[in-house]
């Protein structure tokens, strides 16, 4: 991270040097971005992440094949059985329709480039844009300079880089250039005071909504910026502007898409706007009859307005409160709630709060997202006070309201992220901007001393040099402050008179202060590069190791090299190639999306966790000795059932870890499995302590079936223990895939009996090859030692 | 001087009770109706009607009646000493336990079923024997003696699990016990109500005031400085991770087993208050220590201040930078390092 410099006008040759300058520093930051996600693609390979980007991977191809009517109407029977759902009225189109979009315009300019392939170069492509739109929008609050320092810490900021390597295909890929890009518009529009922009600010938000749910944070903090100069006396006819047209056209525009279709004026998330909406018009009536009426009439019409608007603000929160209470959940949706009140999630919705990602954070974990940023945020925000502008007070809310979020959730650390930035690069800036000058001025001051003898000409001269450059400094930062003001000078001329009289008091006081030591801001400006080159090196650290695996395929380092582990990859092409086209594959949500996309089979429940019965049916099977278990899979026509497992390899994020989860969703629909039946003593356990109804579920069963058989101890790896069950068979499902390191294993439901007189005691025939081949397979060394 | 007198009163202690056991069985046929008048005489005195228990009442009410007893006894097992340990929830479930009560109290009040069941609690500090006799090694205990228990060690204990739905679940298990149904549970409101009216009474006194003063535009919202603060504080707020502590429940600091207090908790999953306090307070100070030098600093006109000042700020930069990087590397063994391609290794 290098201080950006910073041309100065000097000249229009200088001036257009300066913005060739600038322009190259953008593309490279541009570059930066791009590039420094691509460690995924080049340490493992050119394939999508995870879980969701599967789902969003399938769409996309959906969308490419079918066009975008048939993906409209689509529904989907292959998830969801026997429910399935409507995907093109239930979800975010805009990453879909992005990627889309890109592909369809690069082959017609005839690069045949795969889906999966824009796919997952679309996340760092959009990122490049959204340090782009950090530019642009810091550049509107603090000058040329932040900018480019905010743009180029953005670009690396390992928050954001955990969403958006290539790869990661999920809706914030492209959401939080959206929302950047919204907010940019926003603040220029309230600069400005242009139509053109706010039309382009609606539109942006239309995205936004298209995008990702997370645009309810834009609506509500874009009216709550509009409350807050209300309040504080800044209300201006740009205000006004830059609100109105976004709260209506922006609605409207919500409005069309399906997913939140009359969602966009019927739920509490977008009420706040609605309100504002009232109050700026109330407010800009008072403006209105103010400028028209002599102060005396004003006063007996301020009188009558406030009467009656008051009374209309009543009569509408009545109504709106009516409304909300009426609606069960007030209104609100579970994960908004669990926003405002933080304890929500954890006592009500156990699928919410089951979710790693919506755990609140401890404090290394703002470290290890934001890094450095941590640090200089507090002096983005007192630089951000000094002056107060609109658009400064703008980002200063916008980083409280994330930083606070981001304390609910840890996913909501990537909307505080660009804040973080934006601030830190204020902060940066202005530090560099002030030593830098510092040495600057201190260097001249030193050079000229030898040269003049008489102590009192070299003072006037220095001086004299002095004010040169203060002059030269002044014309800089007052050439950018019109830049800024000039627009609103002809709607706003009152106001801007008082800022040209206030500026040349301040210059006259700035002139006398200015530098600091020079020794000391040398020691600082190389503090602060160290400090920077520690976010450089954490950043491109968090790039490579810790963010760029794909989850898919896991790999580990050990004394003896590398180890890959694609068992995932293994068990779902076993589906694909060895099931039937339409059976049906039961697992835990998780791996609903990646069976669908990648195995091609029809699932129970996937992660798009809309139906918590039916995921709390699977639960309760999963929890369920194996003949109630049968029966409830059976009624479901399921055929085969995929456990992932990790004893054998170390593995932590298996299913008997999320074991409890699916005790707890089931328990919740199903009162018959109760939490504590699993727990001694309160505590999870799967050794010899366990309680029987443990050793006796389904997921126990299809978890260790077999395990002993590796080791002859039955060692459990992740949880560090031997495991309370060792021998066992199984009686309604077989086995009939294990991967390679065990890590997915696959067991077939066996047939219904015919009779039940006379029992035929099959001995599993089908499964005895293929166990015996397993065998062999694990008896090898293990693989983490 | 202490064990001795201590012995005394024991053994004092013991002398009442043998008399008052002798007293019971002299006259046992009206002692009944006796001892359920002293109960509700001490169950009266009780704020929230839990009768609190020692090793002469235990005596009294318990060991020494013959049996039926015509009530049952409810006891909650607490201990002062393990009050502070906040994984216990002790005063918590002793709240919820009084909730009970009074729960209880509200909906048989005047009904006979009022002296069948009474809400005791005993402290571990003053009746250690009686613990032994009931056989109590770990809190929270919640026991049920019914009129029919004879060994005090056979009376009915509450499943440690179910302590996690707090009130319900003892009301639950006294129904389930005793066939007496509690009743609805009735949950104190956050705010009672006369300090409902204490506040409506202020805010209405105050709002003419305020409406006078925002008319005026003389606020503190209009005082940019209060917003600062306000921002700062908020981040402070968030970025010590006080939400997880608020949603989590964790106390400031923990004490290890030879009961010093520990501050910081190693591994990456948790974190204690204090310990987020005091890394929220240095993520926090060297913002503004950097706000001060680049907007403060500036404007002062003496050298010798400024770079004596700017040393100071850098210093204490650099020790706030390193405590936090050393920090996280001991709590989740992370440390800033390079990432070279195996190349160039």
């Amino acid at each position: 991270m290098v201080a950006p410099v910073e041309p100065k006008p000097g000249g229009t040759l200088r001036n257009a040097f300066g913005g060739v300058l600038g322009f190259f520093i953008l593309l490279l930051i541009g570059v930066l971005a791009f590039s420094i996600r691509l460690f995924s693609v080049i340490k493992y390979e050119s394939v999508i992440h995870e879980f969701d980007p599967y789902f969003n991977y399938r769409v996309t191809q959906f969308l490419t094949k079918n066009g975008i009517y048939e993906f409209w109407n689509w529904f989907d029977d292959r998830t969801w059985y026997p429910l399935g759902r409507v995907i093109g009225g239930t979800v975010y189109p805009g990453l879909t329709l992005t990627a889309g979009t890109m592909w369809w315009i690069l082959n017609s300019l005839n690069i045949p480039l795969s889906v999966e392939t824009v796919c997952v170069f679309t996340a760092p492509v959009f990122s490049a844009f959204a340090a782009w739109a950090t530019y642009f929008l810091t550049k509107e609050v603090k000058g040329i300079g932040s900018g480019l320092t905010a743009a180029t810490l953005l670009a690396l900021v390992p928050s954001y880089i955990s969403r958006s390597v290539a790869g990661s295909y999920d809706n914030e890929a492209v959401a939080i250039f959206a929302l950047i890009f919204t907010f940019f518009l926003y603040i220029k529009t309230l600069n400005t005071g242009s139509l053109f922009y706010a039309t382009l600010n609606a539109l942006s938000y239309f995205y936004m909504v298209c995008s990702w749910g997370g645009y309810t944070f834009i609506i509500n903090l874009i009216p709550m910026h509009a409350l807050l100069c209300i309040v504080t006396g800044r209300y201006s006819s740009r205000l006004y502007i830059a609100y109105a047209p976004l709260v209506v056209l922006g609605t409207l525009l919500a409005a069309l898409v399906p997913v939140v279709g009359f969602n966009a004026v019927m739920t509490s998330e977008h009420f706040a706007s609605f309100l504002v909406f009232i109050i700026i018009h109330v407010v800009a009536f008072v403006y209105f009859i103010k400028g028209i009426l002599s102060p005396k009439m004003f006063k007996v019409a301020i009188t009558l307005v406030l009467t009656v608007g008051i009374a209309v603000c009543i009569a509408v929160i009545a109504i709106l409160v009516a409304l909300v209470a009426s609606s069960p959940t007030k209104g609100w949706s579970g994960r908004s709630l669990s926003l405002l009140d933080p304890t929500y999630a954890s006592k009500y919705i156990p699928i919410i709060a089951s979710v790693s990602e919506h755990q609140p954070p401890t404090w290394p974990s703002y470290f290890m997202d934001i890094n450095i940023l941590a640090f200089l945020v507090p002096a983005g925000i007192i630089a951000c006070f000094l002056p107060l502008s609109d658009a400064s007070s703008f980002v200063v809310l916008y980083l409280v309201t994330s930083v606070y979020f981001s304390g609910v959730m840890v996913r909501l650390m990537l909307v505080l992220a660009p804040a973080a930035c934006i601030l830190s690069g204020i902060a940066l800036s202005e530090a560099f901007d002030v030593l830098t000058r510092s040495v600057k001025l201190q260097l001249v001051k030193l050079l000229e001393g030898p040269l003049s003898n008489a102590g009192d000409t070299k003072d006037e001269n220095s001086t004299a040099q002095n004010d040169v450059l203060k002059a030269d400094k002044q014309v800089a930062t007052n050439n950018k402050t019109e830049d800024v003001k000039e627009r609103p000078s002809k709607k706003n001329r009152k106001k801007d008179k008082e800022n040209t009289e206030k500026a040349p008091v301040k210059s006259h006081n700035e002139k006398r202060l200015l530098a600091l030591p020079l020794e000391a801001s040398a020691i600082a400006i190389i503090l602060l590069v160290v400090l920077g080159s520690l976010y450089v090196i954490h950043c491109v650290w968090a790039a490579a190791e810790a963010y760029s695996a794909p989850s898919i395929v896991l790999t580990s380092r050990s004394h003896d090299g590398l180890h890959v582990f694609d068992d995932f990859r293994e068990a779902y092409a076993w589906l694909r190639h060895n099931t039937e086209a339409d059976d049906k594959v039961a697992s835990w949500w998780d791996y609903g999306y990646q069976t669908t996309a990648m195995a091609n089979r029809t699932v129970i429940v996937d992660n798009n966790t809309w139906n918590n019965t039916h995921i709390a049916t699977v639960g309760t099977a999963m929890s369920s000795p194996e003949k109630p278990a049968w029966e409830i899979f059976n009624s479901l026509d399921v055929k085969y059932v995929l456990v992932v497992f990790g004893g054998l390899v170390g593995y932590p994020s298996d299913d008997i870890n999320k074991f409890l989860w699916m005790v707890r969703i089931g328990g919740g629909v199903f009162p018959h499995i109760k939490e504590p039946d699993y727990l001694r003593d309160g505590q999870y356990r799967i050794d010899a302590q366990a309680t029987p109804t443990m050793l006796n579920c389904l997921m126990y069963k299809l978890s260790y079936y077999r395990f002993v058989e590796t080791d002859g101890k039955g060692f459990d790896r992740v949880r560090r223990t031997e495991i309370g069950k060792k021998h066992f068979k199984l009686s309604h499902f077989e086995e009939v895939f294990t991967t390679h390191h065990w890590m997915v294993r696959i067991y077939k439901l066996k047939p219904p009996k015919n009779r039940m007189k006379g029992k035929t005691k099959k001995p599993k025939p089908t499964s005895k090859p293929l166990s015996g081949a397993r065998r062999d397979g694990s008896t090898k060394k293990n693989p983490w030692q | 001087m202490a064990p001795r007198s201590a012995v005394f009163c024991l053994s004092l202690y013991l002398l009442v009770i043998v008399f008052s056991v002798s007293g019971t069985v002299g006259v046992s046929a009206s002692s009944d109706d006796d001892l359920v008048d002293e109960l509700e005489s001490l169950q009266s005195k009780s704020p929230s009607g839990v009768i609190h228990l020692d090793d002469r009442l235990i005596s009294r009410f318990l060991t020494s009646v013959k049996i039926p007893r015509p009530y049952h006894l409810i006891i909650f097992f607490d201990a002062s000493s393990l009050r502070s340990k906040s994984e216990l929830h002790l005063p918590q479930l002793r709240s919820e336990f009084a909730i009970v009560s009074e729960s209880f109290a509200a909906h048989h009040r005047g009904l006979p079923s009022a002296s069948k069941l009474f809400f005791c609690d005993i402290e571990f500090g003053e009746s250690q024997s009686s613990f032994s006799k009931f056989g109590v090694n770990s809190l929270p205990h919640v026991r049920l003696v019914s009129p029919t228990t004879r060994s005090l060690s056979d009376s009915d204990s509450m499943d440690a699990s179910a302590f996690s739905r707090l009130a319900d679940a003892m009301a639950e298990f006294v129904e389930s016990k005793t066939k007496i149904s509690v009743g609805p549970i009735l949950h104190p409101p956050p705010v009672s109500p006369r300090q409902q009216a204490v506040l409506l009474l202020a805010l209405l006194i105050a709002a003419p005031f305020i409406i006078k003063k925002v008319l005026a535009g003389e606020t503190l919202l209009h005082d940019s400085r209060v917003w600062m603060a306000g921002a700062v504080f908020v981040y402070f707020f968030s970025v010590s991770g006080s939400m997880h502590n608020i949603i989590r429940n964790m106390p400031m600091m923990m004490t290890d087993r030879d009961g010093r207090p520990v501050f910081f908790y190693q591994g990456s999953g948790m974190q204690l208050g204090a310990e987020g306090f005091i890394v929220g307070f240095l993520y926090t100070l060297v913002g503004l220590v950097l706000a001060i030098v680049t907007h403060g600093l500036v404007r002062l006109k003496s050298v010798t201040v400024q770079r004596g000042m700017m040393l100071a700020a850098m210093v204490v930069v650099y020790w706030a930078v390193g405590k936090v990087i050393s920090l996280d590397n001991w709590k989740t063994g992370y440390s800033v390092h390079a990432y070279w391609p195996s190349s160039w290794k």
